[in-house]
């Protein structure tokens, strides 16, 4: 009881220094517990259930849209009783119909592959499996939840304003963007987005900043950086990505914000729009498209790097294998955070920048598929010889796996310039990075929830449910993005309203339909997870401590999830998270909190290379041994 | 308050002053950004650039700066040894050329604006000026609100842990502001004319 | 266990007063029809009825899809319940999902292999310009070399997914890494990369870094991009485009040609492009408000077309518009320019027509080309009307050609 008292204190005592108040007792009103909670699982939580949300909504409007292009000449009366003047007579009006796919975009890049998958898995994963008891800040995270709340609320709204949201795509290029006569969404739509966007970067900082200072402070006695789990390498290399772009972005949209609202050039420049001459001059719009895609390109690393570092630890675990070269997942993963930060030209290839830069920029690119290819190879390397549970976490990993390969393959293409040149901003690319992107990244964090819910939730969520919905997305999925890439290949420009102005794209209509026939049954597939998912959470099977016999650190707090994590002392951790199978133990897992002195049969020399005191230790259990055999 | 609570606490302290650093990591980002931005934008063409004398008004804000730096490590170094009355003392030196600097930066405005150089231009290195000097008067009044909680806890009378530890987050923020605008400075005289 | 059971029936029960709904919606339906066609009068209130109609019919075909899976899932608990209270052997689901990927990989491949002929045909034709060859064969090493990769490791994904599912009897092989076979694997794609990259280059710089020289003798077209239209000028018979200057627009200078440049009084205006065969084409482009992008995908040409930032791309054009008619097996073909940037409302629909003729024909057509400066914008600009057929002079406007 002694050490449940010690928690209870050391929380009072980040509570009054945060509130300056002086009391030292502290309950817990369903305030402080579910809204205004400092603790990091009720935080997760609160990120993943506003990411779900924030997905199924954007998941409608992307049926919405796919409706008007499976289907563009047919009036849907019940689109006009949905949308009203965004629909008028059951047609979409082809401006809301850029504002859907803005929006679209904006949300699952950002609200849901960003705060919603780093949101919720770094703030429950990291002091879980580092031993912590709580965030390095816990006021600032309950800040970064509360900013990002208020952003989605602000997007949301946009919704709402005569013209309707922004819609110049969620790259938000000026002039397009800068220019509120240009199109409808560009009024009060785009000042809404900005100011959206600003407070989301603003709560992405708060929980990069914390989530770099608990993982290099906090971790528990044992834990150096190369025990720590793959899952926190990605999120730790995920908050430096985030934490160093981010701001670049702040500073685009500071100079978009003046030119919008002050008058400045910074992005204008010769503008004759409706016939009006503009003021305007000396801008330049390629100055914004640097340094939005000096974020927009580590952004997308943003989003697969938590969900790789999933995969890996969920691919483990079920393999019953360690990971294949622990060591080069992680040199992969430096790699790609560093080289992401020089690779952006390679959205502007066809901008008109100087041939020589685009040369420089498409090695970066070609290279920065190298360590992809590394990572790709050692998932496989894991499942080889392995003996694989298939949990509906490991078959979204393993799903993540597949596109992966697909989407990062057809990279290969668009990273070379020349190619480049014929595919940009074609369906192509709307193909490679949802596969790449979207669908892995989704799937990674599919894969999270299904294998942490009951750390999350002390339930199960239902497995046979789990099948089902895994199976219809990972073949909707394929079966939505796969035909894109060939519409590309005939120069089906992406963002189009329709596809009947051009002759030469009539030809794809019946694929369009059957495209959008096959999103609508993924979109369903959709309600198997949101049924078992809250269904779960309160009448799911209960779970134990270790439903998946894992070795990582979050397995042996109590199922309770109390506040502080662990009752008594934080556990020290003696070995990396992936002893599974060892040979010469008896079960097929050993956890991180175990030593090698209860396990002198399955040791092998290469685990004592930074621990003297062992080795000798072993070196006599083995004489002892030997002895006794003879 | 017992001593091992003053151990939690000060244990507690450390994550808090990383954190600061991340911050200020961040915050250079910004400005790396905006500096880059001008860089990119500058090179566009020949008849960008900033094309003018940078007014007086920098140089005497950039030596108050300097100063303010000065005495707030004066500060920290009294309240380090006990000096409670200097660290107040240089506390509001330093406050005082903080607030100084801001005006004077507006100041540095006005001459701009008299001399043709206008936010509102075609030629936005120029635009750029006032993009730099704002940004950075945004970490300024930030760095003030820090420096007068710092002030404001040293008469009350706690922990000197806590004083410290107040004084120092406020000190390394005012002397990374410092560092920014020496940076920003630097970057503007060397893209002048 | 009490609950689930307690679910069971509520479902069931639920489940058929759902049907019974579903049965008299449709017959309903089948009501309301004819008598919407029967009488016109009431369409509009009978319009949102169909409507709600339909779509309580698709809801309730989805809850019945629901229903059906829930049953199946018990139906299925129950079963394994009962197999294991003969005490024979549960049902396996991990053996099933390891069959689940297997059947997947090859149902998978088919589909690829499907969708590479199929759809694979449906794409675009050959390249119609000197440098799109160069990139189709670009295009279709990367496809070879990327389709063998994807295939080969997509049958492993799936191959060991299906082989190494998990059995009690067996542990894994415990193998944390083998530093030879990661080498490999990092120096091989390194390698095949290099080559691409350095291919790539060559291409991508030929392309892009036309030499001077070559710019010079090109013919030049200038494409001025606005919302949701390409404005055309050709050069006159000095074989120079006057200067713009977007200050100068007005209703009858729509590009704002800047008539102190004496290049400019002779420059034209089209409604198409229409370029020679088989000889340069340097287009010139510019955006009067927000960015557009010039794209000609059967020539493997895109270039964006930036507000107050001049670009250009220059290629020659191999195929005819009619040599086209005729390859593609479609009299009507036409080559269209699209916009290919995200510019607002209309930009599914910014188009214009591109045509590659001989150069006889091209000669021909260009001397029936009005001149920019036509007699309004003289009068605005307060020039002398000009009076003398200025179709005479285009005649000789092909000086480059
Ligand atoms: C194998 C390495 C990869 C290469 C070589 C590559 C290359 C490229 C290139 C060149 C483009 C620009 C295409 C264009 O607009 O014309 C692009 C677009 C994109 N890529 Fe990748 N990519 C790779 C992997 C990834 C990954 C891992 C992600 C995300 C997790 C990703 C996400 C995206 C996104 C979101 C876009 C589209 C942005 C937009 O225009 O809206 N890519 N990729
Ligand atoms: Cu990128
Ligand atoms: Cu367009």
């Amino acid at each position: 009881m002694e050490t449940a008292l010690i928690v209870n204190n050391s929380a009072s005592v980040h509570r009054q220094e945060v509130n300056g108040h002086d009391e030292h007792h502290h309950h817990e009103t369903f305030l402080t517990k579910y809204v205004f909670s400092q603790d990091h699982k009720m935080i997760a939580k609160q990120f993943l259930i506003t990411g779900i949300i924030m997905g199924v909504i954007a998941m409608i409007l992307s049926v919405l849209f796919r409706i008007q292009l499976a289907y563009p000449n047919t009036a849907f009366p019940f689109l006009q009783t949905l949308l009203g003047r965004f629909a008028p007579e059951g047609r979409l009006d082809p401006n809301f119909y850029l504002s859907l796919v803005t929006i679209h975009g904006t949300i699952m890049v950002f609200f849901v592959l960003t705060a919603g998958l780093s949101g919720t898995f770094s703030n429950l994963l990291i002091p879980l499996q580092l031993g912590a008891r709580d965030m390095a800040s816990p006021f600032l995270n309950m800040l970064s939840y509360w900013f990002f709340f208020t952003a989605c609320v602000i997007m949301l709204s946009s919704f709402f304003v005569q013209k309707g949201p922004a819609s110049g795509g969620w790259t938000i290029y000026p002039p397009l963007s800068a220019l509120p006569k240009a199109m409808p969404g560009s009024e009060m739509g785009m000042s809404l987005w900005l100011a959206s966007m600003v407070l989301f970067v603003a709560s992405q900082l708060m929980g990069g900043i914390n989530y770099i200072s608990t993982v290099l402070n906090m971790r528990t006695k044992g834990m150096d950086l190369w025990k720590m789990p793959l899952t926190i390498w990605g999120f730790f290399l995920t908050a430096i990505l985030g934490v160093l772009s981010f701001p670049v972005l702040v500073a685009g949209v500071v100079l978009l914000v003046f030119d919008r609202s002050m008058g400045t050039s910074f992005y204008l420049s010769d503008i004759v729009l409706n016939g009006a001459v503009l003021p305007n001059e000396g801008g330049s719009p390629i100055l914004f498209e640097h340094l939005f895609w000096f974020l927009g390109h580590p952004e997308v690393y943003i989003v697969i790097m938590p969900a790789m570092g999933i995969a890996s630890e969920v691919m483990a675990v079920n393999s019953r294998k360690p990971i294949f070269g622990y060591h080069a997942m992680v040199y992969s993963l430096i790699g790609i955070t560093v080289l992401s930060f020089i690779v952006w030209g390679h959205h502007m290839f066809v901008t008109g920048m100087n041939p020589f830069i685009g040369g420089v920029f498409m090695i970066t690119t070609l290279i920065i598929a190298v360590p992809s290819a590394v990572k790709t190879f050692n998932w496989l390397a894991t499942l080889w010889r392995g003996n694989i549970r298939f949990t509906p976490a490991m078959m979204f990993a393993i799903g993540l796996v597949s596109f992966f390969i697909s989407g990062g393959l057809t990279g290969i293409f668009l990273g070379n310039a020349a190619l480049d040149i014929n595919l940009h901003d074609t369906y192509f690319v709307v193909a490679h990075f949802h596969l790449v992107m979207g669908s892995a990244a989704i799937f990674g964090m599919l894969a999270g929830v299904y294998h942490w819910f009951p750390k999350m939730f002390g339930r199960l969520m239902d497995e046979k449910l789990g099948y089902l919905h895994f199976w219809l997305t990972f073949i909707g999925a394929y079966l939505v993005f796969f035909p894109m890439h060939f519409m590309g290949l005939d120069g089906v420009p992406r963002r189009y309203y329709a596809f009947t102005e051009f002759e030469s794209m009539k030809q794809w209509l019946s694929v369009n339909t059957f495209i959008t026939w096959a999103a609508i049954m993924s979109a369903l597939a959709q309600v198997a997870f949101l049924f078992n998912f809250f269904y779960s959470i309160f009448y799911g099977k209960k779970a134990t401590q270790n439903p998946w016999n894992a070795n990582t650190l979050e397995w042996t707090t109590p199922v309770e999830r109390i506040h502080g994590n662990w009752p008594g002392e934080i556990p020290t951790v003696y070995r990396w998270s992936y002893d599974y199978s060892k040979p010469g133990h008896d079960q097929d897992f050993i956890p991180q909190t175990v030593p090698f002195s209860q396990t002198m049969t399955s040791n092998l020399p290469h685990d004592f290379e930074d621990d003297p005191d062992v080795e000798k230790l072993q070196t006599e259990w083995l004489k002892q041994n030997s002895q006794e055999v003879k | 308050m017992n001593q091992s609570a003053v151990d939690k606490e000060k244990i507690n302290f450390q994550p808090k002053k990383f954190n600061l650093w991340l911050f200020m990591i961040t915050s250079f980002m910004l400005f790396a950004a905006f500096t880059s931005g001008f860089i990119v934008y500058t090179q566009g063409s020949a008849d960008k650039g900033i094309k003018i004398i940078l007014p007086h008004a920098f140089i005497y804000s950039t030596i108050v700066i300097v100063l303010s730096s000065f005495t707030m490590y004066l500060s920290f170094r009294s309240a380090k040894r006990l000096q409670f009355d200097k660290q107040k003392q240089f506390l509001w030196f330093t406050l005082i050329l903080g607030v100084g600097f801001f005006f004077l930066q507006f100041y540095a405005w006005t001459v701009l604006v008299k001399m043709g150089v206008y936010l509102i231009n075609p030629n936005a290195s120029q635009s750029f000026i006032y993009i730099f000097t704002g940004v950075h008067l945004v970490h300024i009044i930030a760095g003030i609100i820090l420096l007068i909680n710092s002030l404001v806890g040293s008469y009350k009378n706690s922990p000197q842990v806590k004083n410290l530890f107040r004084l120092e987050m406020a000190s390394i923020f005012w002397h990374f502001v410092d560092i920014l605008w020496i940076y920003l400075y630097v970057f503007l005289l060397l893209n002048q004319q | 266990m009490k609950f689930n059971k307690s679910f069971c029936t509520k479902i069931f029960i639920s489940g058929i007063g759902l049907l019974m709904l579903l049965i008299s919606n449709i017959t309903l339906a089948q009501d309301s029809t004819p008598a919407s066609v029967n009488s016109p009068t009431i369409e509009v209130s009978s319009a949102s009825d169909t409507m709600w109609l339909g779509i309580s019919y698709n809801v309730l075909i989805f809850l019945l899809v629901c229903i059906i899976i829930a049953v199946v899932g018990r139906i299925l608990k129950i079963y394994d319940l009962t197999l294991q209270m003969q005490s024979k052997k549960a049902m396996d689901w991990n053996k099933i999902m390891s069959f689940g990927f297997g059947l997947f990989l090859i149902v998978g491949l088919y589909g690829a292999y499907w969708e590479y002929t199929v759809q694979g045909s449906m794409i675009l034709p050959d390249a119609a310009s000197k440098h799109g060859v160069a990139i189709d064969e670009m295009f279709n090493a990367t496809l070879i070399i990327t389709t063998i990769v994807f295939v080969g490791t997509q049958i492993m994904l799936f191959g060991f997914a299906f082989i190494y599912r998990g059995s009690q009897l067996r542990k894994a092989h415990f193998l944390p890494h083998n530093n030879t076979i990661e080498k490999l694997w990092t120096i091989v794609p390194a390698i095949v990369l290099t080559i691409l990259v350095v291919f790539g280059s060559l291409t991508w710089k030929s392309i892009m870094d036309v030499p001077v020289s070559e710019q010079k003798s090109a013919l030049n077209v200038d494409v001025t991009a606005h919302q949701f239209a390409w404005e055309v000028r050709y050069p006159g018979k000095d074989g120079k485009l006057g200067l713009k200057n977007s200050k100068l627009y007005s209703s009858n200078n729509k590009v704002g040609v800047d008539f102190k440049d004496k290049n400019s009084y002779d420059d034209l205006t089209a409604d198409e492009i229409v370029v020679p065969v088989d000889k340069p084409v340097r287009v010139n482009l510019i955006a009067q408000d927000v960015i557009h992008s010039f794209y000609l995908p059967w020539f493997r040409v895109q270039i964006n077309a930036v507000p107050g930032l001049p670009t250009f791309f220059q290629f020659t054009p191999t195929i005819t518009t009619d040599a086209m008619r005729t390859k593609t097996d479609n009299p009507n073909f036409e080559y269209k320019l699209y916009c290919n940037k995200i510019c607002g409302g209309n930009h599914f629909n910014m188009q214009k027509v591109f045509r590659v003729v001989s150069v006889a024909e091209y000669r021909d057509w260009l001397s029936k080309q009005k001149p920019y400066l036509n007699d309004q914008l003289r009068k605005e600009l307060k020039m002398a009307v000009q009076t003398e057929n200025s179709a005479n002079k285009n005649k000789l406007a092909f000086n480059k050609i």
